[in-house]
């Protein structure tokens, strides 16, 4: 059609659409003129005036049939038909409320998952990282070439200056070091996170404070005055707000430091946590120099144009030069160039939301698959109407399509229920995040009902809807008129294949919820099996308070040892305190120190030495953290400052260095002064950073021997240890009044570590419970309805003799042959798909016997009881009822 | 849509173009000028004419008036659009050149 016919013609289609009931009443008149025209012809002609009408009528035709023909001529009539559907579909709806009832629900359940996991992976993984952009923005790793380890984000500072200087393809180079500061004066210390910075860090990432300014090169100096950043957090905390904040000073790590500017609260950099404090990282000379450590974080921005791959190129070439230049410290060593959006990303859990996205994925098609049998058996009892409809001379075209705009309707409102129910889960999902391991999450975690969550909600609804639509529509669409009309009651089952179709759903989402259910099963038993297997010390009812000393106050050994054995007295005396003990690092503290120990046995070979977790303890923690000592002895007061030094080591430990040998006795020479320590006892292994992992490598030396200006102290109390906390911190206090405490308990500790796992996990018990509910109101639907529509053939076949019991193993039988079916190839598909669950398990294998044995009885067994409803109907069947009920 | 069967498929919008060409006027009388001209030859029933010009409406060929008609009803009258008169001459140009290739194989002489 040409442009401008159609231009011309849009305004008549528009008007015959939007002006529809003038445009019918049009034809009517047209009609009605023609009629009396045509009848005064043949009256006109002789004949008498009824006959002349009825000529008339006949030459026309069918008038309604006219007019239908004459719609259609007006094209957009699809669009008629499909705003009477509508009205004809929410009428029906209304009418049978228990069916849209029941499939809204299921649908709201179904959709609302997938709501709900899709919102959280648009929040973390989708959106961009909330810097001008944030593509540019790229991470350094350092990579040993050789012996494949990584380093994340680190560098050593000589390399990160000399590449800052040289390098081509980046904007900016910046490095940071996120830190606990301790904040004192103005009332309580505080320890805040924080971090120091190259003054070019905001500058890199777009960012503007709200007051003041950023930091300039000069700030970044060694020498330099001090100065800081405050988050906005902290300004309206601690500083309520103070717009007069800006030249004041305030007390980090017992210095002052001039404030110079506040960052909005919105400013977030998810490597660093909730940093609330910077500092400028102003590196000494000799610390600029460092070639030899890898500690340095750093990231940079790319110029325009220039590519990860060309940056990536740049660094090796850069980095093979110094390889040359400094063989001692940076043989095989080179620089990966990664995307921080991807670095991010992949902290926050993406694969495993993934794998959450695949189950509620699965969730959804169980919960559509028996919406779908519920429309399939609603419109097997409205055979009769279509057939008459039918026979009135509506389209196969025009029934299908009015089946599918009821589904398509009712999908919708599932839809609009899965929002509601998809935003309460959301919230839920959210709530479960601890709000420490937010700070590591772009926009701390936050989850939004946004634009594209919403249509990817209604994406979801529709598609579905006509997907699962199409099934009873063309199901009705194709019966056979006469067939049908001439069945007298309209009980008869809509032909087999319809009730084919619907086993073939019910046995297949069995299958879905069989694959769900056991994978939620192997993740939630990896689960309890972590958490029952002991750490290696028994966190319940443990307090912890953690703290560092300010160096500017606790310059020497004693001061620091002073300290420590001062408040432990002073924690022992307190009332409901069990014990006490104190160490450089508790496990999940955060804190974890690592040192390289060797064998003295050997002579010292260099690479054989291997790094080990450290800690300094004293002679109370382990009794305190009730540690199982396998072999020789606990520390104790002879264990002081002038004996010679102790170790205590892990079993893992000892086993790998004297794998057949007795280690008490032996001795080991650790850490950077090379201190050769014997070893006096073995302990069980311990859990420091990771549960689910084997017990790392760790060794204990006596804090006596050993002074740590990081101290962290735990109580083992008799009861809640929360309530200790305020007494706790004030016996810290009342040796040191400046003291900012991190306090908590051992388990809040192991729990926020753990959060991500424990996310996931009650994720997979929800979904896993959610499966099998739809599975079982699929069964029990279907079973019910194949119950009522056998009705008289169960009549006739108890008054031909048959007993109730043998009705009740028949649909039971049916029942059950469906769930075997369905179990059976549920069990084959979760055979393959739970490999790909590997990483989220834990001493569980992904073909665990036990859980494949468990869930499919249980299925079994919940179907069977599924049936056992309409058996029992079924057994109740009077056959003079049944058989009259025609 | 029914079609009179022995009408060619699409020749029926060309006659109707044709007669309201001529002047404006309303359904029945399409249908009594349509008898009239082809002599009872082309048998379009009642039924068919209605959804036709409802069709050549709809594509803007023609376009319909309300009038009171001569007995004093609200009638409707359909003329021609500047559209429909070059799609009129559109059809009629290949209709000619249908019909004059069809009478040319039909009067070719049996060997």
């Amino acid at each position: 059609m040409r442009p401008e016919h159609w231009l011309f013609t849009i305004s008549l289609r528009l008007r015959s659409l939007f002006r529809w009931a003038q445009a019918d009443q049009d034809l009517d008149d047209e009609l009605r003129d023609h009629l009396e025209r045509r009848t005064e012809e043949y009256f006109a002609k002789g004949m008498t005036q009824q006959e002349a009408r009825r000529r008339a009528r006949l030459d026309l035709g069918g008038v309604e049939k006219v007019k239908e023909e004459c719609r259609d001529a007006r094209r957009v009539n699809w669009i008629q038909d499909l705003i009477l559907d509508l009205r004809y579909g929410l009428r029906m709806l209304a009418k049978s409320r228990a069916f849209t009832v029941v499939a809204i629900l299921t649908l709201a359940l179904g959709i609302g998952a997938n709501t709900a996991i899709f919102s959280c992976i648009n929040a973390w993984i989708i959106k961009p990282l909330p810097y001008p952009r944030s593509d540019r923005l790229m991470v350094f790793a350092t990579h040993d070439k050789k012996n494949g380890w990584t380093g994340e984000h680190v560098t050593s500072p000589a390399d990160f200056f000399d590449f800052q200087r040289q390098n081509t393809s980046f904007e900016q180079i910046v490095a940071w070091a996120g830190a606990g500061l301790n904040l004192t004066g103005d009332g309580h210390p505080e320890l805040v996170d924080g971090g120091r910075v190259t003054w070019n860090f905001f500058d890199a990432l777009g960012a503007k404070p709200i007051l003041g300014r950023t930091f300039i090169p000069d700030d970044d100096r060694s020498g330099a005055p001090h100065v800081c950043i405050l988050g906005e957090g902290l300004w309206q905390g601690r500083y309520a707000g103070n717009p007069k904040i800006i030249g004041r000073n305030i007390t980090v790590g017992g210095e002052a430091y001039t404030v110079i500017g506040v960052m909005p609260g919105t400013f977030q950099f998810p490597l660093m946590g909730i940093a609330n404090l910077w500092t400028p990282l102003a590196l000494t000379d000799k610390q600029r120099a460092d070639r030899s450590g890898s500690w340095l974080p750093a990231f940079g921005r790319l110029k325009p144009g220039v590519t990860q791959e060309q940056a990536e190129a740049e660094a090796g070439v850069f980095f093979s030069g110094l390889e040359k230049q400094f063989s001692q410290t940076n043989a095989n060593l080179t620089w990966l160039v990664n995307s921080m959006t991807w670095d991010i990303r992949r902290k926050e859990g993406g694969p495993e939301l993934m794998i959450v996205f695949v189950i509620v994925g699965l969730i959804l098609l169980i919960a559509c698959a028996n919406v779908a049998n519920l429309m399939l058996a609603r419109a097997t009892s409205r055979t009769r109407e279509f057939a008459v409809r039918g026979a009135l001379g509506a389209t196969e075209g025009r029934l299908a399509g009015q089946l599918l705009t009821e589904s398509l309707l009712l999908f919708f409102l599932g839809g609009v229920a899965g929002t509601l129910f998809g935003f309460w889960l959301m919230r839920l999902i959210e709530s479960w995040i601890p709000g420490r391991i937010r700070g590591y999450m772009i926009n701390y975690g936050h989850v939004d009902l946004d634009f594209v969550t919403l249509a990817f909600t209604l994406g979801i609804a529709l598609v579905c809807g006509l997907v699962f639509g199409l099934a009873p529509a063309f199901q009705n669409a194709r019966l056979d008129v006469n067939q049908t009309l001439k069945e007298a009651s309209g009980q008869a089952s809509g032909g087999q294949r319809g009730a084919r179709l619907r086993r073939i759903f019910v046995a297949s989402e069995i299958a879905l919820a069989v694959v769900v259910l056991i994978s939620a099963t192997l993740v939630v038993k990896s689960f309890i099996i972590s958490i029952r297997t002991s750490p290696g010390y028994n966190p319940e009812n443990v307090m912890t308070a953690q703290l560092v000393m300010p160096r500017t106050k606790y310059i020497n050994d004693s001061q620091k040892r002073n300290f420590g054995e001062e408040v432990l007295a002073r924690l022992r005396a307190l009332p409901g305190v069990a014990s006490a003990g104190a160490a450089s690092n508790v496990p999940f503290g955060g804190f974890g120190q690592g040192v390289e120990v060797e064998a003295v046995r050997r002579p010292s070979q260099p690479g054989e030495r291997t790094g080990a977790g450290f800690a300094a303890a004293s002679p109370d923690y382990f009794s305190t953290m009730q540690i199982g000592l396998v072999k020789g002895r606990f520390f104790n007061s002879a264990d002081s400052q002038g004996s010679s030094p102790v170790v205590i080591i892990t079993q893992s430990f000892a086993r790998e260095f004297w794998p057949n040998e007795d280690p008490i006795g032996r001795q080991i020479r650790f850490g950077e002064q090379h201190t050769v320590a014997t070893i006096v006892g073995v302990v069980r292994d311990i859990m420091r950073d990771h549960l689910r992992e084997r017990g790392g490598w760790l060794m204990f030396v006596p804090l006596a021997q050993f002074p740590s200006s990081t101290l962290a102290f735990v109580v083992r109390s008799s009861a809640d240890p929360t309530m200790m906390a305020t007494a706790i911190r004030d016996a810290i206090w009342s040796v040191d009044n400046d003291q900012p405490i991190s306090s908590a308990p051992l388990e809040t500790l192991i729990a926020v570590v753990d959060a991500g796992y424990r996310v996931m996990t009650k994720l997979m018990a929800f979904f896993g419970a959610l499966a099998m509910f739809l599975g079982t109101i699929g069964i029990y639907g279907v079973m019910a309805h194949l119950v009522s529509q056998r009705i008289h053939e169960i009549g006739i076949r108890m008054a031909l003799g048959a007993s109730p019991v043998q009705v009740l193993r028949m649909v039971i039988g049916s029942g059950l042959k469906l769930a075997v079916v369905g179990v059976a190839v549920g069990i084959v598909v979760a055979l393959a798909a739970t490999r790909s669950l590997t990483t989220l398990l834990y001493q569980v294998a992904p073909n665990d016997p036990l859980t494949f044995t468990a869930v499919p009885i249980l299925f079994v067994a919940v179907a069977v009881a599924a049936c056992y409803l309409p058996a029992c109907r079924a057994m109740g069947v009077d056959p003079i009822v049944a058989l009259r009920y025609e | 849509m029914s079609k009179p069967s022995d009408l060619v498929q699409g020749t029926l919008d060309m006659l109707l173009l044709k007669i309201l060409a001529l002047e404006p006027m309303n359904g029945f009388a399409v249908s009594q000028r349509l008898k009239q001209v082809s002599g009872d030859v082309l048998q379009v029933s009642d039924g068919s004419l209605y959804p036709s010009l409802h069709k050549l409406e709809q594509e803007g060929w023609i376009t319909a008036e309300w009038k009171t008609s001569e007995y004093g009803r609200r009638a409707k009258y359909y003329s021609l659009t500047r559209l429909g008169r070059r799609q009129l001459e559109k059809e009629a140009d290949n209709w000619g050149r249908l019909s004059s290739a069809i009478s040319r194989v039909i009067k070719l002489k049996e060997a």
